[in-house]
């Protein structure tokens, strides 16, 4: 314990020593070096320590002499083999949320539901190579006469190209807005994510494909990639799923994905001042997916947000802006008489304050206020006269409630919501969030 | 206490507003934001396309006999079912050629889908017995065109009569003043109108029954109905339920009493059908004759599709073949198929011959696994008492 603890604070001390000579590269190089130093060092203990350490089992081992006598030469003569199944390279980690919500105008809707139990398992194979896992169940319950549902979240290998380089390949969330890839209660007001970052921007949102991230000393952090896109096979011809989130519903998270369009995103943030994050993203890939038997299999889909958050003292303010276009769809729309086309543009933008009204220790309490403006269908031009279509609706949403933490990874949420196009949707929310 | 909260926070709001008023960069982006306009729907009225169709439904000029339209085979008064007291419709150029089917009531069907298999292989949606067409619009081009109702040659026949029509001039304002120069798109633009007047008119989906008003508190079952309503949904008793929900999906603001799947429930044959006059003619739905892409799976053969049973009390004639004329025959047949098939199937001397409408080699697919057909050699799920308990409790499905 002592060597460890040494060895740690002399790291640091080195880290700390150099800081003001060398780069941040080079001081994350020097660390990862010493680290991989450390690893082995703590396998060689741990194999001196099992050949010092009498066996239990001591009949067994008499029984079998040649197998315990090879299983302690091999922990003695590869170190590096223990090291790569040490404990330390697994990790394990989660979230869940609980909500109720009891809409004001209808009490007979309030619903209390498990909304998601996400399980995550992240392997690190060295130093450079990780793998990543995470399974989501959500509203507790999955068969054939319930509507939960089980689904791989996330499930990718992440290499360190160079220092400051990485690259994705697999099942990823991709890098667009604030929830997108922070979407752990404890990581956002209100009991349910905000109206722009579910409606505008799907959420979860993943795709299958390769992304590069870059991070440069200055606090810039980019990312591109190339990956599957939606499928406008799926748009369904009622509109209450496409009123809820055009994206959402016709989003394809790796299951059998349709690959003959791929899409392209590319995303820029602003790290370089403390407490401040400004940034933005485009995403832009085909959803005919070359498909005969519709009449757009050439469809297309661009979407671009921008957003910005600045955490000053006990304030928290951010601001989101999102907008989507549909490009090529008129043959969609108008062949067979579709009954519910597809719509130009959505569009919504969300501010919000959030100011952490007292603390001691562990626990504290943080108040917040958030105003959207979320319209899932602003216009339609590829339709054809007469064509009944179905604009908005224009939702102005206030959100107004408290987060109140018992630990930073464990939640308790309060909120109301107030729609000013549609008092029937006003509702009170509660909800316990945990993430590990 | 929640209201001082309330303020507290929105004076917290306010000042972090302002805070955010300098902050963002993007204002151009929120200004544009603000919009929203476009040629929205109203849902209080009709659209004009679907008020086009309420022309469309009643127009007999639009068929070769010049006495047909949809209305005449899909009455308002009786839940939009067919308002004969045969089997079928005559229909054709004089009318005089008698239809394939029952004409269904189309009622509710807003609600239904494309016709689909869901994950465990069950059929589901799709429009007529069979579910061959995928929307209430390419379900409306049929009769159009068919020999044995309203007998168009083509599009451009329906097309030409619809141009005479004291409404033709209302269709090119709408669909466009060339609208009549391609026939074809007309014709898609009829089927449009059509769809869009059963979507938007509330008379196909009134939600106005018995059961609705005691549902939402505002009316009470008799003792009978009650006991009827759980006689439906009982799994050892009627069982109505497990193919007729009486709870609310989530696509619809109450129950629809169909799932919209399918079955085959070996309802007796009905020669009073022309065609069945040919002993060697079966209708078995999903797998032909009519439909044509199934005929391969011969598992589904028999299977028709589950009717909404609501204004089920309304009706004329019952199931695909309108074997039956009252409710009371329907239920017993329900009840007692398997435990006295002998009331039901006609008989040679040596056995009864049950599920007649179909080949020997497709009896099989007949329903006998669930209740209430599970009862071979017992007595009846319902007994007569039950049986008009659930018939009472039918009558409150009726839109009013």
């Amino acid at each position: 314990m002592t060597f460890k603890t040494t060895l740690v604070a002399a790291a640091v001390l080195l880290a700390c020593q150099t800081s003001h000579a060398q780069t941040a590269k080079e001081v994350a190089a020097e660390m990862r070096q010493m680290r991989e130093e450390l690893r082995l060092l703590r396998a060689e203990l741990e194999g001196l320590k099992k050949q010092k350490q009498p066996d239990p089992n001591a009949t067994a081992t008499t029984a079998a002499p040649n197998t315990t006598s090879a299983t302690a030469a091999d922990a003695s003569t590869a170190p590096q083999r223990e090291a790569e199944a040490a404990p330390s390279a697994v990790s394990l980690f989660g979230y869940g949320e609980l909500n109720f919500t009891r809409p004001k105008n209808n009490i007979a809707a309030s619903e209390a539901t498990a909304r998601r139990g996400v399980f995550g398992i992240g392997y690190r194979f060295n130093e450079r190579t990780r793998f990543v896992a995470e399974l989501e169940v959500e509203h507790a319950v999955v068969s054939s006469g319930d509507s939960g549902e089980v689904a791989m979240e996330q499930l990718y290998v992440e290499h360190d190209i160079d220092d400051g380089l990485s690259a994705k390949m697999g099942l990823f969330l991709l890098p667009v807005g604030y929830m997108n890839e922070s979407h752990e209660p404890t990581r956002y007001y209100g009991v349910t994510r905000n109206l722009v970052e579910t409606a505008i921007i799907p959420s979860t949102w993943r795709e299958m494909g390769v992304g590069f991230r870059g991070v440069r000393d200055s606090g810039l952090r980019w990312d591109a990639g190339v990956v599957t896109s939606f499928d406008l096979t799926k748009w369904p011809n009622d509109s209450a799923q496409t009123k809820e989130s055009p994206l959402g519903a016709i989003h394809q998270e790796g299951q059998k994905a349709k690959a003959a369009s791929l899409a392209y995103y590319g995303a820029l943030n602003f790290d370089g001042i403390p407490g401040v994050n400004v940034g933005g993203s485009v995403f832009h890939g085909g959803i005919g997916q070359k498909q005969p038997d519709i009449a757009s299999p050439n469809a297309s889909v661009t979407l671009a947000e921008l957003h910005s958050k600045w955490q000053v003292g006990a304030w928290d303010l951010s601001a989101l802006v999102a907008e989507g276009r549909f490009h090529d769809i008129s043959g969609f729309n108008t062949a067979n008489s579709v009954g519910n086309p597809v719509p130009d543009q959505f569009r919504g933008w969300y501010a919000q304050a959030a100011y952490r009204l007292w603390r001691k220790g562990d626990y504290s309490l943080v108040p917040f206020a958030r105003y959207e403006r979320v319209n899932t269908a602003v216009n339609y031009s590829s339709v054809f006269p007469g064509q009944v279509v179905s604009t908005g609706p224009d939702n102005k949403v206030w959100t107004v409630g408290a987060s109140y933490y018992l630990h930073p990874q464990v939640v308790l949420k309060m909120d109301v919501q107030k729609y000013r196009n549609n008092s029937d949707l006003d509702r009170f929310n509660m909800g316990i969030g945990f993430h590990y | 206490m929640l209201r001082l909260f309330s303020l507290l926070l929105c004076h917290l709001l306010m000042r972090s507003l302002h805070f955010l008023a300098s902050f963002l960069i993007y204002s151009t982006f929120l200004t544009a934001c603000s919009g929203g306009a476009g040629s929205a729907s109203t849902t209080e009225n009709l659209s004009a396309a679907a008020l086009l169709g309420q022309e469309i439904f009643k127009d007999p000029s639009l068929s070769a006999s010049g006495q047909m339209s949809c209305q005449t085979c899909h009455d308002p008064s009786i839940g939009h079912a067919s308002p004969f007291t045969t089997a079928v419709a005559l229909g054709g150029p004089t009318l005089s050629d008698p239809g394939g089917r029952n004409p269904p009531a189309i009622n509710y069907l807003k609600y239904n889908g494309a016709f689909k298999f869901d994950p465990d292989g069950t059929p589901k949606g799709g429009f007529f017995w069979d579910g061959r067409a995928s929307s209430l619009a390419e379900q409306a081009k049929g009769p159009f065109l068919n020999a044995v109702e309203m007998a168009n040659a083509d599009a451009a026949a329906v097309i030409h009569k619809l141009s005479q029509a004291t409404y033709a001039e209302q269709f090119k304002r709408v669909f466009g003043a060339n609208i009549f120069n391609d026939p074809n798109t007309a014709f898609e633009r009829v089927a449009y109108a059509l769809e869009r007047y059963q979507i938007e008119d509330t008379d196909f989906a009134p939600f106005t029954s018995k059961f609705d008003a005691v549902m939402q508190g505002k009316e009470a079952f008799a003792p009978d109905e009650l006991r009827g309503f759980a006689w439906f949904n009982r799994a050892d008793k009627g069982n109505c339920a497990a193919c007729h929900p009486s709870t609310k999906p989530n696509n619809a603001p109450a129950a629809l009493f169909t799932d919209f799947s399918y079955d085959s429930l070996g309802v007796p044959r009905n020669t009073d059908i022309a065609a069945n006059l040919n002993a060697n003619f079966f209708d078995k739905g999903l797998c032909g004759p009519t439909r044509t892409d199934l005929s391969a799976r011969t598992d589904l053969c028999g299977a028709f599709k589950v009717p909404s049973l609501r204004n089920v009390a309304k009706r004329n004639r019952f199931f695909h073949n309108g074997k039956f004329t009252t409710l009371t025959e329907v239920v017993n047949f329900y009840i007692t198929r398997d435990t006295n098939p002998t009331a039901w199937y006609p008989a040679d001397p040596n056995s009864v011959l049950v599920y007649n409408d179909l080949p020997a080699l497709e009896r099989s697919n007949v329903n006998v696994t669930e209740a209430p057909y599970n009862r071979t050699g017992l007595s009846p799920a319902l007994n007569a008492q039950e049986i008009t308990d659930l018939i009472a409790f039918l009558n409150t499905l009726s839109d009013r």
